[in-house]
């Protein structure tokens, strides 16, 4: 028997993965700081004998869409969003150097700058504490955090920390399994003087769902074929065995 | 069963929560005090369907891997601590924070919970007490029977005129604490707030003082719901929310083609 039928198996198993990443965009599209990802799909020769007929579907995610999501402005002013390029550094649950874009910070209880997500946020020298009790929190467009501490006279702003902004180039940068991004060779970023925040403001998720809803209905169209196809190796099947059959 | 039925399952139950958060925003819209929340939406984590550098042929890797997301989750919500309007009300008792601090008040177990809402009223001891409840300022703050006015100056102050006095008579302070995360206090309903672990412990200081907020006498501080915002929140979750659902129906599609085919 022809193996038509594994190949619009896998045609049609592949689009099912392909609608999970539409569906998980989708899921986000409230997500703050999100980068939706792309999907695309990949032939797998597998020829051997006889017609060279064997190619295979995969479904692969080449990267996120990088582009800037809108900005959502809240007039917090511990909300930080990112002008054009560049990335905040935080810090993953082992320590290690991550990138995101998510910057509604906050002051956890250990006094360290933190993003709602709980990362903490990596500065020039390390984590940025912040010496409580403080009066007022101010953040610069550069990432300088300064503090006027509790009774301070308005005029004195000392600057603790300044946020690590990085801006690798896109093609070097991946997610990871815990959303957040990192370098692809597990390198360490430099910082970047040119990258700029905007105060108060939040960046939405770049997750355009026109794009996500017409793909999938497309992946959606492109399934129901592979099923067709199925059921027409199905329809040969019965044809050759009633063909055969001794009446 | 299919990852995208579940997928968007989390992003229907987050978009929905956020529905809920919005509406108790508006709904609080009028309540003097009052801070609005905001829904923090996270990603899940990415599941490896194909490893990104795995072996594709004998001598070629695979570029790109397949990692699917496993959908969304509100993990928080947040308080915004901004100030709310003035909306003067010439009421002697009515108190506002302009600035920083909460409001101490003594709960009926002993504890103190804090407030913005500086509707006060009084008690048949003549206590300053809250308007809802009749809990009680902390510190108590008795105005005698036979006084004329009170007056509450900008640092807490609270004095009385009484008949054949012409002396202002001093009758207590209001004092204010602050927190280092006020976000991170536990909201109680009733306008009120408790410390938890997070917002850290409250510290005491004279209104005006320390970078306490000053106490304004006969203003209220509004909610800080911005009705407009709260409804453009609201038509995003909305169009998520049947976006979601679109996704669940059409995978329903696909898999009810594939046994009807099949």
């Amino acid at each position: 028997m022809d193996k038509m039928l594994w190949i619009a198996m896998s045609g049609a198993k592949e689009n099912m993965n392909a609608v999970s990443v539409r569906a998980n965009n989708l899921a986000n599209a409230n997500t703050d700081g999100f980068k939706a990802d792309l999907e695309q799909a990949r032939s797998m020769q597998a020829f051997g004998e006889g017609l060279p007929t064997r190619v295979f579907a995969m479904t692969e995610s080449p990267g996120q869409n990088f582009a800037a999501g809108a900005l959502q402005t809240t007039g917090r002013n511990m909300d930080v969003a990112i002008k054009d390029q560049g990335w905040i550094a935080v810090q993953d649950q082992n320590g290690n150097e991550r990138y995101t874009r998510n910057g509604s910070l906050e002051v956890g209880t250990d006094g360290l700058l933190k993003n709602s997500k709980g990362n903490t946020i990596i500065g020039d020298n390390g984590p940025i504490f912040v010496p409580q009790p403080v009066d007022k929190l101010t953040i610069g467009s550069n990432g300088n955090v300064s503090i006027r501490p509790m009774g301070a006279p308005e005029n004195v702003m000392e600057v603790i920390g300044r946020i690590k902004l990085v801006n690798p180039p896109n093609g070097n940068i991946e997610k990871g399994t815990d959303g957040l991004f990192k370098l692809k060779d597990d390198q360490v970023a430099l910082a970047d003087a040119n990258v700029k925040l905007q105060i108060g403001a939040l960046e939405s998720s770049n997750v355009n769902s026109v794009e996500e809803m017409t793909s999938m209905i497309a992946l959606q169209r492109q399934y129901e074929m592979n099923v067709k196809l199925m059921k027409t190796a199905d329809e040969n099947a019965q044809r050759s065995e009633s063909l055969m059959r001794i009446s | 069963m299919n990852p995208a039925l579940w997928i968007s399952k989390t992003g229907l139950d987050a978009q929905q929560r956020d529905i809920s958060v919005i509406s108790n925003n508006l709904a609080n819209s009028s309540t003097v005090g009052f801070k609005k929340s905001r829904a923090v939406f996270e990603d899940l984590l990415y599941q490896n369907i194909n490893q990104p550098g795995g072996q594709s042929a004998q001598d070629t890797e695979l570029p790109n891997g397949l990692m699917v997301g496993a959908g969304t989750k509100v993990v928080a919500t947040q308080k915004s601590h901004t100030q709310g309007n003035v909306q003067t009300t010439d009421n002697s008792l009515d108190v506002m924070i302009d600035g920083k601090g909460f409001f101490q008040i003594l709960m009926p177990d002993g504890t103190i919970s804090y407030t913005r809402n500086g509707q006060f009223s009084l008690n048949e001891e003549g206590e300053m007490v809250t308007s809802g409840n009749g809990y009680t300022l902390e510190p108590a703050i008795q105005i005698p029977e036979d006084a004329m006015s009170v007056s509450i100056s900008q640092e807490g102050e609270v004095t009385v005129t009484q008949p054949g006095n012409p002396d202002n008579v001093v009758v207590g302070q209001i004092n204010l604490v602050n927190f280092i995360n006020p976000a991170g206090l536990e909201p109680m309903g009733q306008n009120l707030y408790r410390e938890t672990a997070v917002s850290g412990a409250p510290l005491e200081a004279v209104p005006g003082v320390d970078g306490m907020g000053n106490t304004i006498q006969g203003a209220l501080e509004t909610s800080n719901v911005n009705v407009t915002e709260e409804l453009v929140n609201l038509i995003e979750s909305q169009r998520g929310y049947e976006m979601n659902s679109k996704v669940i129906s059409s995978v329903d599609q696909m898999l009810s083609f594939v046994t009807q085919q099949l």
